[in-house]
């Protein structure tokens, strides 16, 4: 095969055996890899009803056929498992060098099933795979681990590991590949470390054969000098500033998350901004695998009670641990998302419960005596002091680590958790961006934004502008869209540089270079309408798990204050999102029934049936 | 009339000092056009383009105490 290696690795923890096994041609060219692997092994292997903690649950670490090569941000693997913090299917994306390296070493995915009874981690060493005792790595973070792997196997060595928030069953623990990067959402660290599965390590020497080199060289030649010429004369921000500069668009608009989505604009918003990251804090940019864009940020608080160096804040950091949480100390914020890397834990929903646990203290809710200390919006050390709590389950770091949705619940206020499907939302109120709303609601994995990201067109102008504010038209986009990022995703790319150049650039967003591409590399002989295709198909292949998981319609849903509290104040002010008005004609356009079923005449349509 | 106009990231460059945030006079009723060829922001240089936190494009007329607010298109966090 070419593109794809052919190769998938299967890992029974439980009876500490490693063996391969050949990818199934004709699964490969319906669902090309990484997210569309994912949840074709998912359903054929994993009860949707299976407890998401214990051995039945499997992890699935999947590339796609353009990672590991030259292409334009070749450099994703997705993570597809039961999510314990939501019970829905969860598929959290990274990139940084482990996904290419895991090609490199000639396997497409990963199948990891069980569970150990003493921690492990697994090593492959090119063709060789082996379990190691890692006791020694218990309690380890996500940093030191990846010191103490390196140096035990191989010094260039790629890693994804879990800190102690996994090995801890935190529900929202990220898996941190190439120290720094995240696998974060819905607890994908937390299946692992109930597994005891403390690291994947990985060494690959090989390169990823292409089926026409010319075709593929030729494309990606193309899509690299459309890139250049473009940024000759508009720098990317996203190079600049990194995803911190987000927070312009979603504060110019009035939908910037505030004190848990009780406002959409905040006052300290530059001071926590991409412009005033870049002057205070950055080191570098620091690129993923054959990126050309450069978003990572390596960044450095020189002094002060909030030191320390690492990467990030992105933006959806800046909004959970700062605006969400009132806090403007851009110092404590970039903190608490070094302790998230570090211990491991996602930094959208730790910021998203202290947000949630502040709103409580605030209404009367929750006790500060409860909380072991103050706890008022805009308190930069409380949000570090909680983080670091949580990911060890400290004291109330014990009710933090369940996430807001049972915080919330257990308060008696269970409208107050900002969650779809109890998985916290990304930085975009969607009461100002409806087709954002529409697609949190039915993201497979809950409030997700990188399901369907509306928000590129309705506020930020990419690939083209739209109304944000404008609903009738929003259900066919986000179905078109949530396609898209299937297709994205399965490929091994990154939506930042699909979006702008290898899509058609209207609202329909044809994927046509990536078409070009996935062809060059795997021979498929794909056309753009298959491709499409195939995006439907994983997209209704995941709603399919989710609904024997016991999701309907009912889950399609936003909390009452997206719905029914009009934003109060900015230019968004009046509005609540109109998703009782979309979902119907999404439904019918996707050819699901007015329960969200996928009729029969989809499914059969799909080869789903 | 005068117009409050926010330049970010790349777009800073032409506001009149380098700082965002400032006033700007234009003739009355003048379009988003006019206040980029005020600027001189070339047509090349990609711009989303607000007017008091709504959508605007190049020919959206503009008002006395308006504020637009004008930024690089982006792929977003």
């Amino acid at each position: 095969m070419h593109g794809w290696c052919g190769k998938i690795l299967r890992v029974d923890l439980s009876l500490g055996k490693v063996a391969s096994e050949p990818l199934d041609p004709h699964v490969a060219r319906e669902y090309i890899g990484g997210r569309g692997f994912g949840i074709y092994y998912l359903r054929k292997e994993v009860d949707p009803a299976c407890d998401p903690l214990g051995p039945a649950n499997k992890i699935i670490m999947a590339a796609g056929p353009l990672t590991g090569t030259a292409a334009p941000t070749g450099a994703r693997y997705v993570v597809t498992t039961k999510s314990p913090l939501t019970g829905a299917i969860t598929c959290s994306n990274s990139g940084g060098n482990f996904p290419a390296e895991l090609k490199k070493s000639g396997h497409d995915a990963l199948i990891i099933e069980g569970a150990s009874a003493q921690p492990v981690y697994l090593w492959i060493d090119g063709a060789r795979a082996e379990l190691r005792p890692a006791e020694h790595l218990w309690g380890k973070t996500t940093h030191e681990a990846d010191d103490a792997l390196r140096g035990e196997t191989h010094a260039k060595a790629k890693t994804a590991v879990i800190g102690p928030a996994g090995e801890k069953r935190v529900l929202f623990a990220a898996i941190m590949n190439d120290r720094d990067r995240a696998a974060g959402r819905a607890g994908v660290g937390a299946v692992m470390g109930a597994k005891k599965l403390k690291a994947v390590v990985v060494r690959g020497v090989g390169e990823v054969a292409l089926a026409d080199p010319a075709a593929f060289q030729a494309a990606n030649a193309k899509y690299r000098d459309d890139f250049k010429a473009k940024t000759r004369v508009n720098p990317p921000a996203l190079r600049t500033h990194g995803t911190a500069i987000t927070s312009v668009g979603t504060q110019a608009h009035g939908v910037f998350p505030t004190r848990n989505f009780q406002q959409g604009t905040f006052e300290g918003w530059e001071a926590i901004g991409g412009e005033e990251l870049t002057k205070k804090y950055l080191v570098r940019a620091k690129p993923c695998f054959s990126c050309p864009i450069a978003c990572g940020r390596v960044t450095r608080v020189p002094d002060g009670p909030f030191q320390g160096e690492g990467e990030g804040p992105e933006y959806e950091t800046i909004y959970s641990l700062g605006s969400n949480c009132g806090v403007d100390d851009l110092a404590a914020l970039t903190k608490a998302n070094y302790l998230c890397n570090e211990l491991g834990l996602d930094t959208i929903s730790m910021g998203c419960a202290i947000a949630c646990a502040m709103e409580l203290v605030e209404k009367g809710h929750l006790k500060e005596s409860e909380v072991g200390m103050p706890l008022r919006w805009g308190d930069g050390h409380a949000l570090v002091a909680l983080t670091r709590m949580t990911a060890l389950r400290e004291g109330f770091g014990d009710v933090l680590a369940g996430g807001s949705r049972r915080l919330a619940a257990r308060c008696g206020r269970s409208e107050l958790a900002m969650t779809s499907k109890g998985l916290d939302f990304a930085g975009y109120d969607p009461r100002g961006v409806q087709g954002l709303g529409l697609n949190y609601a039915t993201s497979p994995i809950g409030g997700s934004h990188m399901r369907g990201d509306t928000a590129y067109f309705e506020l930020l102008g990419v690939p083209v502008p739209a109304d944000p504010h404008t609903w009738e038209d929003k259900p066919p986009l986000v179905a078109k869209w949530q396609d898209l990022f299937c297709v994205i995703d399965a490929a091994g790319l990154c939506v930042f540089f699909s979006v702008r150049y290898l899509v058609e650039q209207n609202l329909m967003v044809k994927p046509v270079g990536i078409t070009e591409l996935l062809n060059g590399a795997t021979g498929a002989g794909y056309t753009p309408e298959e491709v499409e295709k195939i995006g439907e198909r994983i997209f209704n292949a995941e709603r399919l798990f989710l609904l024997a998981a016991g999701f309907t319609r009912k889950d399609d849903s936003l909390p009452p204050r997206m719905t029914r509290e009009p934003m109060p104040a900015g230019p968004a002010k009046g509005l609540v999102c109109r998703l009782e008005e979309m979902l119907g004609p999404y439904y019918q356009l996707r050819g699901w029934t007015p329960d969200g079923v996928p009729a029969d005449a989809k499914l059969k349509d799909l080869g789903l049936g | 009339m005068k117009v409050r106009v926010n330049t970010f990231a790349n777009l800073r460059e032409y506001a009149p000092d380098g700082r965002s945030g400032f006033e700007l006079a234009l003739a009355d009723g003048a379009t988003v056009a006019e206040l980029f060829a005020a600027l001189r922001i070339p047509a090349t240089v990609e711009a989303v383009m607000l007017v008091n936190g709504r959508r605007a494009d190049a020919a959206t007329r503009l008002n006395g105490g308006d504020e637009v607010t004008l930024f690089p298109p982006m792929e977003g966090g």
